[in-house]
């Protein structure tokens, strides 16, 4: 009986603790979503509770989205669409060959896990430390606010991490469908094609989608290589901050734009997220 | 001799890559910081030796500041958020019902630009129009200095900080405590031991490895602090709040002053690859 009281006692503080940790986490999206439907004249105000304490106002999508701002956001969401989309589709291909050779073959003169932590070591460094040399190359190769420029860099400071993501998957598909087919005399490269990498489309699939994710959010490299042209999403939200200080309604509109790709793609492999950010170091 | 080939050819494309956009970059990079070369004079490209990194480790209090601060921020930010995951994986290993919805609820500020969480919170803490303020003035506690007395200002960071990751240590320990092997706690529970008995001397120690690699990859990712700074407080006030990359991205990119910024980047780059090379060790046991 008493233990049982006890049980009980413990999911009360459970979910306690539960609820206010959701509150926590969610009120900066809600208050978010409730400041880009205010007005101008009351986006300082308290109200938070559309229709019964405020009118809800479409004022600040018509700016962000219409005639005055419409232009730029579209542009901002492509591009960051493009560079997010290309750079991943680019990581993948070269991640996946490289993960693909370091679970299937031998190297001799340098060991594969020597290859693969010195490949995932290039995640570590500070993005900063290459922003410098990325803009003068750039610079000197006349790419400075082009697309180009940022995939690339984007591309680089994804790949460490699907490469090693990759060798994840590859390890956990049996080898035997492949050893079989090479011994029906398929080339190794067919055997990668045809079998291992259709058989590791979920995995795949997760690291892009990782990947995608990553370069959306990215900042540093897009202000550092871009001004006008190549503007992504998270650039065009630093943008707002003036010498007047912060346009409440605007930002929280062009956040919300901001950030539901990311958390929308991230919801939907919530499964994998964890196994991504965590290296691989827990599986789920 | 073909196979050779075939296995070459599937390495090579991400590791030449990678050398010609990080191996390459970051050796420019460190003859760079052997150089004076102030890109927003007219002055040429000079090479003077050391003496960059004898202003950066004698003369520059900044430096000192900043990594003092960005320290500081990863050693509090990062204990906070094991202690606080640590407490709701706990509670929460039990069986809860719609866990996969929190899952997913949890991930949202992980998932977010974090550009976007730093504006976002920029306007929650707004001194005069910031809806915590307004609700902290009506509970009558005044703290509306928090982003212009240096005093506060870091600690205001490390808040949000704590709100983007929390959720990253609590998932990654949730997520290891349930592969942990049920039969321990059986046994354990046979044997009499209390709730917190078993926490402490079966899960914690079991999980006493995850933790430190959780805590490494945090620890990194927290070193690099940059968003936040950039988005909230800009470093300031003063330079309370300047964390090595932006005291860097500043030197850079503001006063072009790219030699210098350059050998920053270098002795950043060490501390970090030095934390950086525990973290391989230990995930390298992995694969």
């Amino acid at each position: 009986m008493r233990h049982k009281r006890k049980v009980e006692a413990f999911f009360v503080v459970a979910w306690i603790v539960l609820g206010l940790f959701s509150v926590w986490t969610v009120f900066p999206f809600f208050w978010g979503a409730v400041t880009s439907f205010k007005s101008p004249g009351e986006q300082y105000s308290t109200a938070f509770l559309p229709f019964a304490q405020f009118q809800p106002s479409t004022y600040a999508w018509q700016v962000v989205l219409g005639q005055a701002e419409g232009e730029r956001t579209r542009q901002g969401l492509w591009n960051s669409v493009l560079i997010s989309s290309l750079s991943s589709l680019l990581v993948l291909f070269l991640g996946s060959f490289a993960g693909y050779a370091l679970t299937r073959f031998r190297f001799r003169r340098w060991k594969n896990k020597d290859i693969a932590s010195w490949i995932l070591s290039n995640r570590m460094f500070p993005p900063i430390a290459v922003a410098i040399p990325f803009f003068l190359i750039m610079r000197t190769l006349k790419l400075l606010d082009t697309l180009p420029a940022v995939i690339m860099a984007h591309t680089v400071y994804n790949l460490p991490l699907a490469t090693w993501l990759m060798i994840d998957f590859f390890r956990e598909l049996p080898e035997e469908v492949e050893e079989a087919a090479l011994i029906d005399g398929c080339s190794p490269v067919q055997a990668f094609f045809r079998i291992a990498f259709p058989l590791s489309l979920p995995g795949v699939i997760a690291v892009y989608i990782l990947c995608f994710i990553f370069s959306w959010n990215e900042f540093l490299f897009v202000i550092t290589l871009s001004y006008r042209k190549t503007m992504t999403m998270p650039v065009i939200i630093a943008g707002t901050l003036t010498v007047r200080g912060l346009d409440f309604w605007k930002v929280s509109a062009l956040s919300l734009l901001a950030i539901a790709p990311p958390v929308i793609l991230a919801a939907l492999t919530s499964r994998f997220l964890i196994r991504g950010l965590t290296l691989g170091a827990i599986k789920e | 001799m073909r196979r050779d080939a075939i296995k070459f050819g599937f390495l090579f494309p991400g590791l030449l890559y990678l050398m010609a956009m990080a191996v390459f970059p970051l050796i420019w990079s460190l003859t760079l910081s052997f150089h004076r070369w102030k890109a927003a004079t007219a002055a040429p490209r000079v090479f003077v030796g050391f003496e960059n990194f004898w202003n950066i480790f004698f003369r520059d209090p900044r430096f000192w500041n900043s990594l003092r601060f960005t320290a500081l921020y990863v050693a509090l930010v990062v204990s906070i958020e094991l202690t606080l995951g640590l407490l709701l994986a706990y509670i929460l290993s039990e069986r809860i019902r719609f866990r996969n919805f929190f899952r997913v609820l949890f991930l949202l500020p992980m998932a977010a630009p974090p550009i976007a969480v730093a504006f976002m919170w920029r306007m929650l803490l707004n001194p005069d129009a910031g809806i915590i303020v307004k609700i902290l003035n009506a509970l009558g506690v005044n703290m509306v200095r928090w982003l212009t007395d240096a005093r506060f200002t870091p600690f205001v960071l490390m808040a949000v900080d704590i709100w983007e990751w929390t959720p990253f240590m609590f998932l990654g320990l949730l997520a290891a405590m349930q592969s942990l092997p049920i039969s321990l706690y059986d046994a354990a529970q046979v044997d009499g031991a209390s709730r917190g008995q078993i926490f402490w001397f079966v899960t914690f120690p079991l999980l006493l490895p995850i933790m430190v690699t959780l805590v490494l990859l945090r620890a990194i990712d927290a070193f690099k602090l940059f968003e936040l700074v950039f988005g909230i407080t800009g470093g300031g006030p003063g330079t309370s709040t300047e964390s090595l990359s932006y005291y860097i991205y500043t030197v850079g990119f503001q006063y072009f002053d790219l030699g210098y910024a350059c050998a920053l980047s270098w002795v950043f780059l060490c501390i970090v690859l030095i934390m950086a090379n525990f973290l391989l060790q230990r995930l390298r046991k992995e694969i």
